[in-house]
C-alpha cells in the first residue's frame, strides 16, 4: 500500500489500473460465493444428460448451478464431501398411495383414500432418497381439492397425482365399481385446473368383465393430452392384458403391477393375468406392447410383485420402463419396505446400477410428461441423491414369501429437495461437535 | 408332553428352584395350549442361535426363544428346533425384548389448526416403529381427556404397534400454544377419572408441556398423578426466566416422576440445562435427584438433544434412566430419525449394549408401571426384537447438526409383535426362492 498510494497520487493512469485491480478482485471474491453448496468426489449418474463418471455438483439458488469434473472448493459457502458415494437425481417414485387422513372407508375396504390405508409422504421418501412421488389415484375429482390442502401443500416431498376415474377415488373395491361415477369431462375439469400437479389418470380395481373404467380415463387421457395409468386384472372372467396393451392403451400409458403373478389376491380374486406363460416366457406381445410405447411399471405393493414373474422376465430381456413402489398401508412393513429396497431388488437380478438409476428417475419423468424432474441439467430444481451402493449379505422379500439373495444394496446417505438437505443419514454435510 | 418329561428328568431340581411361580405360569399356559398342540411340536416359533440380552432376568448369553401362541414360552440354550413347527436362525444376531419408545407424538389428523393433537405432526406408529426394531410407543401428551376417544379410534385402536399414552394435563392436548397455558383447563380430577375409570391399561401417566409461568402446569400434573397413582413427564422448557430445575426435582416430582428432553442445551435461557454451561459439569443436584427416583428420560425431539450436554455427563457418569425418541413430524428426518438410530448414538457416546437395552426395555416399562412388558419372561406377550449389531463407520447427529462417528450401529432384522412377524429386513424368517419353483 505504501507505495502505490505515491503512484496513485501521481498518475491518473496508475488509478485506472488500481480501481481494475480492486474491481477483478472483488468480482473474484464474489466468484468466491457464487455455489451455495458444492457435492464434491461423487460418482454422478445422470441418465438424461449421459453422465456416469466422477463430477461435482454445484447448487445455487435451490437450482443445480454446474456439473463438471473438478470444481473448485472455493467457489462453494459450503462443501460436502461425497467422495465414495453416487449422486443421482432424487428417485422419483411414481406409484404411491399417499391420501393420508381420518375418513371412515365404510363398507369397502382398503380406505386409501383421505383414509388409514395410506401414508404420509415425508415419513418415507427422503430416507430412501425419493424427492418426488407421484399419487397413484388415491383421490378422484370430487375429493381432489381435499388431498391437495391436506397432503400436497403441506409435504416438503414433491408430490403429484394421478387422478382416479372414479369420482371418489380409492376409497374401496365396492366404489370402484361404480361405473356411474367415472366422468372423464369432470374428471377433466379438475386436472385442467391443476396441470403442474396432475399427471395422468388411474382406472383401478374394477371386477365387471368391461374395459369401461380404462376407456373413461383414455377418455379423460385425450381431453387433458395425459397418460393413463392402470391396475388392471381384477374382472371375472379375466379380461386379455394383450387386448389392453394393444386395442385399448395408447402409446404412453402404463401398465402397473408388472411382476404381480397369477396369484390370488384381495383385489384380484380370479388372478391377473401375468406377463408370462404357464413356462414363464415372456408373452410376445409384451414385448412388441413395449416396443410400441406401453409403459410397464414395477409398482410392487403388498401383493403385486413375484420373483417367479421378475426374476425369468428379466433374464429373457424385459425390462421394466420404470420401477416404484406402491407405498400404502400394507407394503410398507412387507416385502416392500421403500424404494431403496424395491431399487435394490433389481441389483439382486443383475440390473445394473445406471439402468436402475434411470427407470427411477428420467424415465418416470417422461412416463409422467415432466422433463423438467429427474435429470441435473443446469437449472433444473436440485432434487439429489446421494447414494452408498453398499456391499454386504442382503435378503429380498417378494409378495409370496420367499426370499433372493443379493450382495448389494442401495442406501441413501444424503437427499436434497430443491437445494436444501432434506436427509442426512450419517451427518457427511456436518462439522464435528466439538470442532473448534 | 415335553414340558412334563423335562420336569421329570434330571434338570427337576434346578427347573424347581426357579420357584413355583414360573412354574405355575408355565403349567397354566400347558394347560391352555394342551388341546392344540401336536407332540413334538408345540412351538409355534422358535429364534435360534441368537444372543439374548434380557435385562429383568439377567439374561446375557447364547439363547433360543420359543413362542407359543402369542407368548414367550421359553428361554433357553439348544431347544431342539424339532420341537417347532418354524424355527428361524438368528445366529450372529442379538434378541432382545421389544423395544419401548416412551415419548412419542402419534395423535395423526387433518386438523390445521392444531400443533400436535390431531394434525400433522403426529406420525403413524406403524410406521416407524417395526422397523426399529420398537414394538411398545407411548405418546407424550398430545391429546387430554377431552380428545382422548378420538385419539383412540383414530389411531390406537387401528395400530399393529402397542400403543400407549401419557394424558396432556391440559384437557385438550397439544392443540396449541395458548392452549397450554389455560389453567382453567387443567382438571386433576377429569385427568384421573379418564386414567382410573375409563381407560387404565392405555393411559400410564400425565404430561406438563410448554407452560410459560410458575409451576402451576407441574403440580397440578401431580395432584392428578397422585390421584391416579401414575407418573407425571414433564417437558420443562419455555420458562421466562427459566424455572429452577433443582426446585423441580426437589419440591415438585415426586420419586417416578420424568424430566425429559434430559440432554437439551436451550440457548435461549428458557430452560436449564443439566450440565452446567461454563464448567461442563453435570450439576451436582442431579445426581442427588436421580438417587432420589427422578427419571430422566431422553426425549431427543427435533431441538433437544445436543452432544454438549449428553457427552459430558455420560463421561461424568450421569446415565438417562430411559432412551426415547420423541418421534413427530419435524424430528424423523433430522437428527433422530428413529430409535434404533437414537440407540446407535448411545453406544457411539460409549454407552455398552447392555445398558442402551435395559434403557429401551426394561427400565421404561417400570417407569410407566408396565412391568408386564420389557422383558421375555415366560407367559409375557412376545413381543421381540432381533437386532444386527452392524460395524463399520457411521455417523450420528444432533439437534445442531453436529455429530460424532461410531463404529457400531443397531439394525432392525426382525420384529415380533404378540409372536406376529411384524418386519423382516432381509427376509430371514423366510425360505430362499428358487428358479426351479
Amino acid at each position: 500500500m505504501n507505495c502505490i498510494k505515491p503512484m496513485l497520487k501521481n498518475s491518473p493512469n496508475y488509478l485506472k489500473f488500481f480501481l481494475t485491480i480492486v474491481f477483478l478482485i472483488s468480482a473474484s471474491a464474489l466468484r468466491a460465493q457464487e455455489i451455495d453448496l458444492l457435492l464434491k468426489g461423487g460418482h454422478v449418474i445422470d441418465p438424461k444428460n449421459k453422465i456416469d463418471s466422477k463430477m461435482d455438483v454445484g447448487i445455487t439458488g435451490g437450482k443445480i448451478y454446474r456439473v463438471a469434473a473438478n470444481i473448485p472448493a472455493n467457489l462453494a459457502k459450503r462443501t460436502v464431501d461425497v467422495t465414495g458415494l453416487y449422486v443421482s437425481p432424487g428417485f422419483i417414485d411414481m406409484h404411491v398411495h399417499v391420501f393420508a387422513g381420518t375418513q371412515d372407508p365404510g363398507f369397502t375396504g382398503f380406505g386409501i383414500t383421505n383414509g388409514f390405508g395410506s401414508v404420509v409422504p415425508d415419513d418415507f421418501t427422503f430416507r430412501s432418497g425419493v424427492t418426488t412421488v407421484v399419487d397413484a389415484g388415491s383421490s378422484g375429482w370430487r375429493d381432489f381439492h381435499t388431498f391437495k390442502k391436506q397432503t400436497i401443500d403441506n409435504s416438503q416431498t414433491r408430490v403429484l397425482a394421478f387422478i382416479s376415474i372414479a369420482g371418489h377415488g380409492m376409497r374401496g373395491t365396492v366404489d370402484a365399481q361404480d361405473t356411474s361415477d367415472m366422468n372423464p369431462t369432470t374428471t377433466a375439469f379438475v386436472m385442467k385446473e391443476y396441470p403442474e400437479i396432475i399427471v395422468g389418470i388411474k382406472a383401478h380395481h374394477y371386477q365387471g368383465h368391461s374395459f369401461f373404467p380404462v376407456d373413461q380415463a383414455i377418455a379423460a387421457g385425450r381431453l387433458t393430452d395425459k397418460p393413463i395409468i392402470v391396475d388392471f386384472g381384477s374382472s371375472t372372467p379375466k379380461l386379455s392384458i394383450e387386448d389392453l396393451f394393444m386395442k385399448h392403451f395408447r402409446p404412453g400409458d402404463i401398465f402397473t403391477h408388472t411382476f404381480s403373478g397369477s396369484f390370488i389376491t384381495e383385489t384380484a380374486p380370479n388372478g391377473r393375468e401375468p406377463i408370462v406363460d404357464a413356462n414363464n416366457k415372456v408373452k410376445p406381445f409384451v414385448f412388441e406392447a413395449q416396443k410400441a410405447g406401453r409403459i410397464f411399471d414395477v409398482g410392487h405393493g403388498g401383493g403385486a410383485f413375484v420373483w417367479s414373474t421378475a426374476v425369468n422376465a428379466l433374464k429373457q430381456g424385459f425390462l421394466p420402463n420404470t420401477i416404484s413402489t406402491d407405498l400404502y398401508r400394507s407394503s410398507r412393513n412387507a416385502g416392500m419396505k421403500d424404494m431403496a429396497n424395491v431399487m435394490s431388488k433389481f441389483l439382486a437380478m443383475d440390473m445394473s446400477i445406471q439402468d436402475i438409476i434411470l427407470r427411477s428417475t428420467w424415465n418416470p419423468a417422461n412416463a409422467i410428461k415432466r422433463p423438467d424432474l429427474g435429470n441435473l441439467s443446469v437449472g433444473s430444481e436440485a432434487d439429489v441423491t446421494v447414494f452408498n451402493l453398499k456391499d454386504g449379505k442382503f435378503g429380498f422379500m417378494d409378495a409370496r414369501g420367499s426370499v433372493k439373495n443379493g450382495t448389494k444394496k442401495i442406501e441413501a446417505e444424503l437427499t436434497l429437495r430443491a437445494g436444501r438437505i432434506v436427509w442426512d443419514l450419517n451427518g457427511v454435510s456436518g462439522p464435528q461437535w466439538d470442532a473448534k | 408332553m415335553r414340558i412334563a418329561k423335562e420336569y421329570n428328568g434330571s434338570n427337576k431340581v434346578v427347573h424347581f428352584a426357579r420357584g413355583l411361580k414360573s412354574i405355575a405360569v408355565t403349567l397354566l399356559l400347558l394347560a391352555a395350549l394342551a388341546p392344540r398342540s401336536t407332540f413334538g411340536q408345540e412351538i409355534d416359533l422358535l429364534l435360534k442361535g441368537g444372543h439374548v440380552i434380557d435385562p429383568k432376568n439377567k439374561i446375557d448369553s447364547k439363547m433360543d426363544v420359543a413362542i407359543v401362541a402369542g407368548k414367550i414360552f421359553r428361554v433357553a440354550t439348544d431347544i431342539p428346533a424339532a420341537s417347532a413347527k418354524k424355527t428361524i436362525d438368528v445366529s450372529g444376531l442379538y434378541v432382545t425384548p421389544g423395544i419401548i419408545d416412551m415419548h412419542t407424538h402419534l395423535f395423526a389428523g387433518t386438523d390445521t389448526n392444531s400443533i400436535s393433537a390431531n394434525s400433522a405432526a403426529g406420525l403413524s406408529p406403524d410406521a416407524f416403529s417395526f422397523r426399529a426394531g420398537v414394538t411398545t410407543m407411548v405418546d407424550a401428551g398430545s391429546s387430554g381427556w377431552r380428545n382422548f376417544p378420538v385419539f383412540k379410534a383414530q389411531i390406537i385402536d387401528k395400530a399393529q404397534t402397542r400403543v400407549l399414552a401419557f394424558l396432556n394435563v391440559i384437557g385438550s392436548g397439544m392443540v396449541s400454544r395458548y392452549g397450554e397455558q389455560d389453567v382453567s383447563d387443567m382438571n386433576p380430577v377429569m385427568n384421573a377419572n379418564m386414567i382410573t375409570r375409563l381407560y387404565p391399561k392405555i393411559l400410564v401417566g400425565i404430561k406438563s408441556a410448554h407452560y410459560w409461568g410458575d409451576f402451576t402446569s407441574v403440580d397440578k400434573a401431580v395432584e392428578s398423578g397422585k390421584l391416579a397413582n401414575v407418573p407425571v413427564i414433564v417437558d420443562f422448557g419455555e420458562h421466562k426466566p427459566a424455572n429452577s430445575l433443582e426446585s423441580l426435582f426437589m419440591e415438585h416430582f415426586r420419586p417416578g416422576d420424568i424430566f425429559t428432553h434430559t440432554f437439551s442445551e436451550h440457548t435461549a435461557g428458557d430452560r436449564e440445562p443439566v450440565v452446567d454451561l461454563k464448567s461442563r459439569k453435570v450439576r451436582p443436584f442431579v445426581f442427588t435427584a436421580q438417587k432420589r427416583g427422578i427419571i430422566f428420560d431422553v426425549g431427543h425431539g427435533a431441538g433437544a438433544f445436543n452432544f454438549s450436554q449428553a457427552i459430558p455427563a455420560l463421561r461424568q457418569g450421569f446415565m438417562p434412566n430411559t432412551i426415547s425418541t420423541d418421534l413427530y413430524s419435524l424430528s424423523m428426518n433430522a437428527a433422530l430419525k428413529d430409535m434404533s438410530n437414537l440407540m446407535s448414538k448411545f453406544l457411539a457416546m460409549g454407552m455398552s449394549l447392555q445398558d442402551v437395552i435395559v434403557r429401551s426395555t426394561w427400565n421404561p416399562a417400570n417407569v410407566i408401571q408396565h412391568p408386564e412388558l420389557g422383558h421375555l419372561s415366560v407367559g409375557a406377550d412376545a413381543d421381540v426384537a432381533v437386532f444386527n449389531l452392524k460395524t463399520g463407520k457411521f455417523g450420528y447427529t444432533d439437534v445442531r447438526r453436529t455429530k460424532i462417528q461410531g463404529t457400531q450401529r443397531l439394525v432392525a432384522e426382525l420384529t415380533i409383535r404378540a409372536g406376529n412377524i411384524v418386519w423382516d429386513l432381509n427376509g430371514t424368517s423366510l425360505p430362499v426362492w428358487t428358479l426351479a419353483k
